[in-house]
């Protein structure tokens, strides 16, 4: 962070390629919009090059980067809240790019395919349904695999209600993926 | 250890961040209790269900992207700003933009009936001038001379020119 600091783009580029993929991963999971996710992703190393001076290395560089990405994801969901709202023409259609379109990738045959496509469904919306902050917290924990003090940093809430947040994402995905077979 | 207090542990023993003695204490319980190892049982099902989520990859020219809305020129100065404040305010803006246009509109056409003798009650010999006048808007006209109200302007103007 230094040398970017500094201005090295040789250094801004290693740290990029090192973080990017757990980036957009994590605003996918949260917003469930890939090609959002693609922009915001964008935006949040542009803040990471912004705000290089002032970075103190007072915790794990991936707390501070994920926050700037939490505090983004935020941002995007209350003004697509909004968006859906004035939003005349919102529908189901709307759902071209969403979590669930995208992940049958790679499965070997049609009814693979098929079958996998179902299950991200379930689990998607199961995810999608939750609140923001629980889903966020599931989220960090489940594939980030952050500690609560970390969950905590990032989401700016205490060590216990991240606990907390856990326990009811948890308790509410139990009860949406309770049909759900493997 | 109860139940109902392993149960409310479950999470955290799940998510590895429980103290030493208290991560034992659930293990034993585990071990002994048949409904809170079902309940756990259920808890790491889901947990290993999330994990078929599948990564998405980002583009292979992510980096050069990035670079380049580096150094695009940012949106500067004021234009953004009322643009964001504008689309904020944007229905009571077009609410007040509908009703100047009505009372302007309004007032016009008022006028123009008024003066063309348009309107029904002018046709009737009970009614008197009053409502022509108010509908006409020519109550903003400058009052008659004679009338109170003249009376009243000349009074203000004569004060205000005398404490000049």
């Amino acid at each position: 962070m230094a040398r970017i600091a500094e201005g090295d783009e040789s250094a801004f580029e290693i740290l990029v390629n090192r973080h990017q993929t757990s980036v957009l991963n994590l605003i996918y999971r949260i917003i469930g919009d890939r090609t959002r996710a693609k922009d915001l992703v964008q935006e949040v190393f542009l803040r990471v090059w912004q705000s290089a001076r002032s970075y103190e290395p007072k915790a794990k560089f991936t707390t501070w980067i994920y926050r700037i990405t939490a505090n983004l994801c935020l941002n995007e969901l209350k003004s697509a809240h909004r968006r859906r709202w004035f939003s005349f023409h919102h529908s189901n259609e709307d759902s071209e790019n969403t979590i669930e379109e995208t992940l049958s990738d790679g499965a070997p045959s049609a009814e693979d395919l098929l079958l996998a496509k179902e299950r991200s469904r379930q689990i998607a919306n199961a995810l999608q349904s939750l609140p923001e902050n629980q889903r966020m917290a599931l989220i960090l924990k489940r594939y980030d695999d952050l500690s609560y003090q970390e969950i905590a940093r990032v989401i700016s809430c205490s060590v216990s209600a991240v606990e907390s947040l856990l326990v009811r994402a948890k308790r509410s995905l139990q009860e949406k993926l309770k049909n759900y077979e493997k | 250890m109860k139940c109902s207090k392993v149960q409310k542990k479950l999470s955290a023993y799940q998510d590895g961040e429980l103290k030493p003695g208290e991560r034992d204490k659930v293990t034993m319980h585990l071990q002994d209790c048949q409904v809170c190892c079902k309940q756990y049982a259920e808890l790491d099902r889901v947990w290993q269900t999330l994990g078929e989520l599948q990564e998405i990859h980002p583009d292979p020219w992510f980096y050069r992207q990035v670079v380049r809305k580096i150094k695009e020129p940012r949106e500067q100065g004021l234009l953004p700003a009322l643009h964001h404040v504008f689309w904020l305010f944007r229905a009571p803006v077009a609410v007040s933009i509908i009703l100047i246009i009505g009372l302007v509109a309004g007032s016009y056409l008022g006028s123009l009936l008024a003066r063309c003798d348009l309107f029904p009650f002018q046709n009737n010999p009970l009614s008197d001038s009053r409502g022509t006048f108010f509908t006409s808007m020519r109550v903003f006209d400058p009052a008659p001379p004679g009338t109170p109200a003249e009376g009243y302007f000349r009074m203000v103007s004569y004060k205000e020119n005398d404490s000049r």
